[in-house]
């Protein structure tokens, strides 16, 4: 058996080969753009200038840094994807995550996980809550499978 | 048909070798693992609703499918009497094979498009049920495959015309030939599977 | 060392193992955070020791990187480095940055950090891995842009071989994509999105014709074996790896609320993620089984060995376990997760980095390889880390299958928290895990000390 294996022949494959899997992933990547509006809420934010104020937030806060947001991040505390609605939904629910966050300890619990207190403004927390909720409604194909996220 | 068209190559040697360069093997194994991923997630998809794609299926246009089978078929057909030829020096038979190779590709291309036209026109999508789902991402896929193996004989055709392929050596030229068989054993797969099995 | 001018790679190693230090204390802090949750509270919040945790990471693999570049370049072009004043530069450049990253991070909140580096003019803080300042960021690019006109030229006015063109190729990706990083929309979606270009195209990427590079070059190297044959391995691993692993970006976009037929095609082309990396396991052991000469430098091997193995193991298989979507729905964001990323780092990147100290530092110290006795310490170091990192993966995959039950698939879901506390006991397995592996880098560290007699020439 004498099957030719040349290094030209093994570099070109490898570079038409990536060149044609760029093109592919770029087009589904176009798809993608063009199908998302129907599922990421952008009217939300349109609407609602809070909802990117809490995004900033959520950032500037690192929030990212323990809990996971539709399954990213870290796992240290609860995933917040769903958190509006795991604790009663709509303006209940939205209440309820802003006086969670205001009531947390400075110091701590002892010996158990606890979140930092950040003294937010009682504008921030809204804006917040407004983002939590905004996250709620993206389309994330049922996921979590169930409330506990 | 001259049987030896088909043939991989002569045996003048009497070893059996694998047409081509190892390196588009390699590849051709990749990719032809990816499609046997996808047409495994088909059937593991299809036994949950039978009666969805059952119905779905109904609505592809089978002539055209097997229009395509025709096609891709015979342009592998003109891509192995291509490589004939150039072993024998006839280069401008090559010429005229690789050309007809690249008619039979942008033919199925053309139908194909035909019947993607024909079902955005009725407003089926990708994301219209896990039928066309499959339809759309498995042809599609298939589709940018046969344009990747006409890009690769339009290569080979350029090199045939410089001299670079002859009773010297063919080896580059069943290096692309067998990538575009791979096209069209793929679709001589898929047709079956998505347009007629049921 | 052929060439004077390898040696700027020292320092960039020797910084790369300092920083790997200070990852995994700040590891087993967070180790201990999920058992004893007020550990260091409210000092060192888990979410300061996270980053810290990761971004020591990310910073000392580009280290390394930059580290192996340097080294491998000048030999591979036959040419000195086109500037080593350059890569001397953006070295403290690139130390004092990431040191003054991580002191911002430690000494004040982060909310805090976010306001003095000037977030609010371009917010791209506050994202997972991406948590630098954007000032931080910035600096990145530059000194990544320094760093590759520098060797980019080297190659240029000297020899050009597959190694240098494949890793030149993952070094020029890696610093586009990172580009990404500066895109920050208010559209969730979007902003996940086009985060994972940075993410996976790095690491299930670019990265990977780094690795290659830096793996095919080490064994070159050490087995004698024709470069030709190298050449054509690597080429076929990263042909595989990018096939299967730019459509694999896909399984990340099952629930984010990207389109449904991500779920079909990532779930396809992450299931042949495995593939090139078994390749590379193939590749490392064949070239080894077929070396023409008997290097020194056996814990050089050692390393190769062990990071074609445990990529393999550690990106591939425990990258598949959760890769497909109908599994990926149950174990998305658990500790499976974390799992597969331990494993995978350690296995890939980390050990990578340590196969080209280990051949790198002894040349550069003027000797084709340590004493036996400091190899003998080295390769324990070697075993302690690697059978830690073993047990700390099986650990935490333990811990999510449990999770994954109790919380996800039980006919009555428990809340996280509740789920967290039945749990513990892996937890602390997986922190006794991570001192096991803290003694066995210390190990690792203390073969450079260690000296001994039979040393060969350079």
């Amino acid at each position: 058996m004498s099957t030719s294996f040349t290094t030209s022949s093994a570099r070109n494959v490898f570079y038409g080969g990536t060149a044609f899997f760029v093109l592919l992933f770029a087009a589904l990547v176009f798809q993608t753009e063009s199908d998302i509006p129907q599922r990421d809420r952008r009217e939300m934010l349109a609407q609602n200038p809070q909802v990117a104020a809490g995004k900033k937030l959520w950032e500037n806060n690192n929030c990212i840094g323990c809990h996971s947001l539709l399954g990213e991040g870290a796992y240290f505390a609860p995933e917040l994807g769903n958190v509006v609605d795991r604790f009663g939904g709509g303006e209940d629910g939205k209440a309820t995550v802003k006086a969670f966050i205001q009531g947390r300890p400075a110091e701590g619990i002892p010996g158990r996980r606890s979140m930092p207190q950040f003294n937010l403004s009682e504008k921030q927390l809204d804006e917040i809550a407004d983002f939590l909720e905004y996250v709620s409604k993206i389309d994330t194909a049922k996921w979590p499978p169930n409330i506990q996220g | 048909m001259n049987a030896n068209a088909l043939s991989p190559s002569p045996a003048a040697d009497g070893v059996r070798r694998l047409p081509g360069d190892l390196a588009i093997w390699v590849f051709i194994l990749a990719e032809m693992a990816a499609f046997a991923v996808f047409f495994a997630a088909y059937a593991f998809a299809r036994a949950g609703n039978v009666e969805l794609f059952d119905a779905a299926q109904e609505t592809l246009d089978r002539g055209a499918g097997l229009a395509n089978t025709l096609l891709l078929v015979t342009g592998g057909w003109f891509a192995a009497k291509a490589v004939h030829a150039a072993r024998r020096d006839r280069i401008a038979a090559a010429g005229r094979a690789l050309w007809l190779a690249l008619a039979c590709g942008a033919g199925f291309l053309a139908v194909k498009a035909m019947e993607y036209a024909d079902k955005f026109a009725a407003g089926v999508s990708l994301s219209t049920n896990t039928f066309y789902l499959f339809y759309f991402s498995l042809t599609f896929f298939h589709f940018l495959h046969v344009v990747l193996g006409m890009a690769i004989l339009a290569i080979l055709l350029v090199r045939l015309r410089g001299g670079a392929y002859g009773s010297h050596g063919v080896l580059g030229l069943e290096t692309g030939t067998a990538y575009w068989h791979m096209v069209d054993l793929l679709w001589i797969v898929l047709f079956p599977l998505v347009y007629v099995m049921r | 060392m052929q060439y004077p001018s390898q040696a700027v790679a020292k320092p960039y190693f020797i910084a790369a193992l300092g920083l790997f230090v200070a990852q995994i204390l700040f590891g087993l802090i967070m180790g201990l955070q999920y058992v004893v949750g007020d550990f260091l509270f409210p000092h060192i919040p888990f979410n300061v020791a996270r980053m810290v945790h990761t971004n020591a990471l990310i910073v000392w693999l580009l280290m390394g990187f930059m580290g192996a570049t340097y080294y491998l370049v000048p030999e591979e072009a036959e040419t000195e480095l086109h500037s080593p004043r350059l890569a001397r530069a953006l070295f403290w450049i690139f130390l004092v940055a990431a040191a003054l990253t991580v002191v911002g991070y430690l000494a004040v909140p982060y909310a805090t950090l976010a306001q003095i580096t000037g977030n609010e003019l371009l917010p791209t803080m506050g994202r997972e891995f991406l948590e630098q300042p954007t000032i931080t960021k910035i600096g990145i690019v530059v000194v990544a842009l320094g760093f590759l006109y520098n060797v980019t030229l080297t190659v240029l006015k000297g020899r050009k071989t597959a190694i240098s063109s494949v890793l030149l190729l993952g070094l020029w990706g890696l610093a586009l994509l990172f580009l990404f990083a500066f895109y920050n929309p208010h559209n969730l979606v979007r902003d996940k999105f086009y985060w994972w270009f940075v993410v996976h195209l790095w690491v299930e990427g670019v990265w990977e014709l780094i690795l290659a590079a830096i793996l095919g070059y080490v064994l070159i190297r050490i087995t004698g074996v024709d470069r030709e044959v190298i050449d054509k391995w690597i080429y076929v691993i990263i042909t595989l790896a990018l096939v299967t692993g730019l459509i694999g970006t896909g399984h990340h976009f099952f629930w984010i609320g990207t389109p449904e037929y991500w779920q079909l095609w990532g779930s396809v082309f992450s299931a042949l993620e495995p593939v090139p990396f078994f390749a590379m396991t193939l590749f490392a052991f064949n070239m080894v089984r077929k070396r023409r000469r008997q290097h020194p430098n056996k814990a050089a091997t050692l390393w190769a060995l062990g990071t074609g193995v445990m990529a393999f193991l550690g990106a591939g298989v425990w990258g598949f376990l959760h890769t497909l979507a109908p599994v990926n729905y149950y174990t998305h964001g658990t500790q499976i997760t974390a799992a597969h990323g331990h494993m995978a780092f350690y296995g890939a990147y980390v050990m990578v980095v340590l196969t080209i100290i280990s051949y790198a530092m002894p040349q550069m110290r003027g000797r084709a390889a340590n004493s036996d006795a400091a190899q003998t310490v080295e390769m324990w170091g070697f075993w302690l880390m690697t059978v830690s990192m073993v047990l700390i993966t099986l650990f935490l995959t333990g811990a999510g299958i449990l999770q994954v039950w109790l919380q996800r698939v039980s006919a009555d879901p428990q809340p996280f928290m509740a789920v967290q506390d039945q749990i513990a006991l892996f937890y602390w397995m997986r922190e006794w895990a991570g001192v096991a592996f803290l003694v066995g880098l210390v190990v690792y560290l203390a073969s450079f000390f260690v000296g001994g007699r039979k040393e060969a020439a350079a």
